[in-house]
């Protein structure tokens, strides 16, 4: 029925956030890591050395302050970016986590281990648990992510701290627009409010949140954006480390788990083949991520294979087979979360199913169908909608091939 | 704010819709209309302005009740707001492909700009020498800088008429007042930040 | 005096503002509204918006976001004209005077033609005609071949007989107001404009020019205005790459004592 392709190279499908696919059938994604792929070690030579020439400014005019400010949840990336910061350049890091009250045990020992393991001073912002559970049904009723406060907390907190400590330098991590190719090496993009705002946060802010749930101005402090003039009064930048180093994930966690003592989650995932990814957060990939598959077809599987058949640790073939295996599971999060909020799994099933994009999803014997890359299509279970609802649903699909 | 009303004159000149927004997002009560109850009821008026003076001139006197207007800004003294054309049309005439009639309420000719030997066209950013005093740059500190986009000008007759004057190629007319009357050569409506006060002390002040 | 213009240039590709690389490799940013409001906030003097898109379908895919995701390309200009308060040039798709008129209806201050003035040139003279030459922008896309700069049209596809310096003095006879000159050589890569380019149109002719394509810097801008008698510079890529970008380039061109508006922060 709806044809949803697929790129040539990895397996995302076309409707992936943020995604462009060329003529020729390959994804931006794909574009965007062969450019990164094709540069020899001359290439990340180079780079290191601007790294280094943006930074002595700040660190030649830094005598008593911290050196800089490093984001952090404790995860193998943290991890290894306060490694290069800390141990490989010798900086005095501020350490700064969001704590989002979504921790899986090994994730928070490992947030703990940080200033044992580094020379670091190390905060912590946690938002009251009760503001917490709000914004987790608000913002899933809202927008179909009940984990909005996290990527909110994560984009906002640490540059809060920046200005309040007056630190110029923010090092980020990994440069998270490779997973659509938004941006290439040489753009040496930096954090920027925009990006913010209309990806980490879909456009929505703290005001938005406090006409609901009885959520007022004073429960969002962690939420609101510094203003220009106070990041451009301290001259806040964020760099992401990811410019400047060639990032191999699977290395890299084998370093943090030698060399600190690093956890991996200690059961699998069951959405995904990777153990050492988002131990901040239980939900990112549980149902958060089953709400992505639920909305666009696709889940975290998908990108982890599609980043590993890039990186060579995978060929299409596998990455097929993992999209199938694990894709579509509906994790056991989900029990956890509903009796974090408590919220019934019908009210659960029934606000998630008015997220189904219409361009990917339709509805046969009242169950959803889509295309699958392995080829045909499937029943993915069944619809949760009261007739108006389908009805609706049924005229934006038409809408959208007229 | 509440009892404050704006009649915005559309005579099918382009940026009608940009002061439209700026004073709505200013927070006025304001209204696109020729009709003459608007321009009897409102208590300020405002023509924009975007083109040539004669083919303006023609589309006023089609499209709005020009005895009203004058009934209303000359007899009665309601805020008149002028912004470029809207400024020009106030002359006694305009010379732009032709001879052609203005309104006649501020005497003066409304002629090319002479750029000495610039582009014709004055585009982009320029700012303003204030040579007197009026309740409509009233805050107005550093930033002078306005935008600008016409190849003619008013030469305004009486010098005591003249707020404001810019320099380009030669010095002219960038702000006139008479009472009531208040014409711009420039767009506040595109002007950003000076342009918002300069709407809110027309609307506040006047 | 009047200043030197700092112009941000916004590519829409159906439905996305992209980022472009030799007219060829286009990359989604994300939603066009959301970027003009941080252009405005950072007082840029200018906007240009193009649509360089396929076709006519405009969709971002998402529908779960807290703004909506605008159907159509007029639409859009709407949305960005209520968030901005400064002169607006909208290009792309122009064929008819009809086509100006619904432009210049929903918010946006001058137009550019690209291909029509190469094809037909009394159109420019219609359309300076009917909406004044101010609101004419005539925006040229060159290459070098054999050595020579020569125009292209459809979005840099064909390529015309015209060198940029014939084409500029026709333009301008026809009543253009101003001209975008852009080196497709260059777009993308971030090793500064194409100086002599600029030079071959600028010296040419007695209307402002806009310099574009190529900056990777804000040094590039300081390089257009030393050694060309551009009257604005204009950039689409490097803007999207840091934040505040707008006010640091303003900053920048303004501590060194170029003409250029002091810069400024606004709250919207």
């Amino acid at each position: 029925m709806r044809k949803m392709n697929y790129c040539k190279k990895c397996v995302y499908p076309f409707a992936t956030v943020n995604l462009n696919v060329d003529d020729d059938g390959v994804c931006s994604a794909c574009k965007s890591s062969e450019s990164f792929s094709e540069l020899d070690p001359g290439f990340w030579e180079h780079r290191e050395k601007k790294f280094k020439k943006l930074i002595s400014r700040y660190l030649k005019n830094n005598e008593s302050n911290y050196d800089c400010l490093i984001p952090v949840s404790g995860g193998k990336d943290s991890f290894y970016q306060t490694h290069l910061m800390a141990k490989e350049y010798g900086l005095k890091p501020l350490l700064m986590t969001y704590h989002g009250n979504n921790f899986l045990p090994e994730g928070d020992f490992n947030r703990e281990l940080m200033r044992h393991s580094f020379d670091a001073d190390h905060i912590v912002w946690g938002p009251s648990v009760e503001v917490l559970k709000k914004l987790n049904r608000l913002t899933f009723k809202m927008m179909g992510d009940m984990n909005w406060q996290n990527h909110c907390g994560i984009a906002t907190s640490p540059i809060q701290i920046a200005v309040k400590f007056k630190i110029p330098l923010i090092i980020w991590g990994e440069t998270n627009w490779d997973i659509s190719g938004m941006y290439d090496p040489d753009d040496f993009v930096e954090f920027s409010a925009r990006v913010r705002h209309e990806h980490d946060l879909r456009g929505y802010e703290w005001y938005d949140m406090i006409k609901h749930e009885g959520l007022r101005e004073k429960d969002m402090l962690w939420a609101k954006y510094p203003s220009d003039e106070d990041i451009l009064d301290v001259g806040v930048r964020g760099l992401y480390i990811g410019n400047f180093f060639q990032w191999d994930p699977n290395r890299q966690t084998k370093l943090v788990q030698e060399k600190y003592g690093w956890k991996a989650a200690e059961k699998p995932f069951e959405r995904t083949y990777r153990t050492m990814s988002n131990l901040d957060d239980r939900y990112e990939n549980g149902i958060h991520d089953l709400m992505k598959f639920v909305k666009f077809g696709y889940g975290r599987a998908s990108d982890h294979a599609s980043k590993d058949i890039r990186t060579g640790y995978m060929t299409r073939e596998e990455g097929i087979e993992m999209v199938k295996k694990y894709d579509a599971v509906v994790s056991s999060d989900l029990y956890y979360w509903l009796e974090y909020v408590g919220m019934s799994e019908d009210e659960f099933w029934n606000i998630a199913d008015t997220f189904r994009d219409p361009r990917i999803w339709w509805i046969e014997n009242n169950e959803w169908y889509k295309n699958n890359i392995w080829g045909g299509s499937s029943s993915y279970g069944p619809v949760h909608l009261s007739e108006k609802q389908i009805e609706d649903f049924n005229k934006r699909q038409q809408n959208l091939h007229k | 704010m509440n009892n404050k009303s704006v009649c915005l004159l559309d005579y099918g000149s382009g940026n009608v819709k940009s002061v439209y927004n700026i004073l709505e997002f200013l927070g006025y009560n304001v209204k696109i209309s020729n009709s003459r109850e608007d321009i009897k009821n409102s208590t300020h008026i405002i023509l924009p302005g975007v083109g040539a003076f004669g083919a303006s001139m023609k589309k006023i006197m089609d499209t709005i009740p020009f005895d009203v207007l004058e009934n209303e800004v000359l007899d009665k003294g309601k805020p008149f707001l002028g912004i470029c054309v809207g400024m020009q049309v106030l002359a006694d005439k305009g010379l732009e492909f032709g001879e052609h009639k203005g309104f006649g309420w501020i005497p003066g000719i409304v002629d090319k700009i002479d750029t000495k030997g610039l582009s014709t066209l004055h585009i982009g950013w320029n700012d303003i020498n204030v040579r007197r005093d009026t309740p409509l740059l009233k805050g107005l500190n550093d930033n002078k800088d306005f935008y600008f986009v016409h190849s003619y000008v008013f030469d305004v007759q009486d010098k005591n008429c003249i707020v404001a004057q810019t320099e380009y190629g030669s010095k002219f007319t960038s702000i006139l007042s008479k009472d009531n009357i208040l014409g711009i050569q420039f767009h506040p409506e595109k002007s950003q930040k000076a342009g918002q006060l300069i709407f809110k002390n027309f609307m506040e002040n006047l | 005096m009047k200043k030197n213009r700092l112009i941000p240039v916004l590519l829409l590709k159906d439905g996305w503002l992209v980022q472009s690389k030799g007219f060829s490799k286009y990359q989604n940013l994300g939603n066009p509204v959301t970027a003009v409001k941080r252009l405005s906030e950072w007082a840029s003097d200018e906007l240009i918006y193009l649509d360089i898109s396929s076709g006519d379908n405009y969709d971002t895919r998402r529908d779960d976001q807290g703004y909506e995701n605008r159907g159509s390309f007029l639409d859009i200009i709407e949305d960005v004209s209520k968030v901005t308060f400064m002169p607006i040039t909208v290009g792309g798709k122009i064929r008819t005077l009809s086509d100006i008129e619904k432009r210049l209806s929903v918010g946006a201050d001058k137009v550019s033609i690209n291909t029509m003035a190469i094809n037909d040139h009394n159109f420019i003279q219609e359309a300076a005609k009917q909406f004044g030459s101010q609101c004419i922008v005539v925006s040229m896309d060159a290459k070098i071949v054999d050595n020579e700069h020569r125009v292209f049209a459809n979005g840099g596809k064909d390529m015309t007989k015209f060198t940029p310096k014939e084409l500029s003095k026709i333009v301008e006879d026809y009543g253009a107001g101003e001209i975008l000159i852009n080196s497709i050589d260059r777009d993308g890569k971030g090793n500064g404009y194409d100086i002599e380019l600029i030079n071959q149109v600028a010296d040419n002719v007695n209307i402002p020019v806009i310099a574009c394509g190529g900056v990777g810097d804000w040094e590039d801008f300081a390089d257009a205005f030393e050694e060309t008698s551009a009257d604005a510079v204009a950039a689409a890529n490097i803007f999207h790459y840091r934040d505040q970008s707008v006010f640091l380039a303003k900053k920048f061109l303004y501590d060194f004592k170029f003409n250029v508006r002091k810069p400024d922060l606004i709250k919207l």
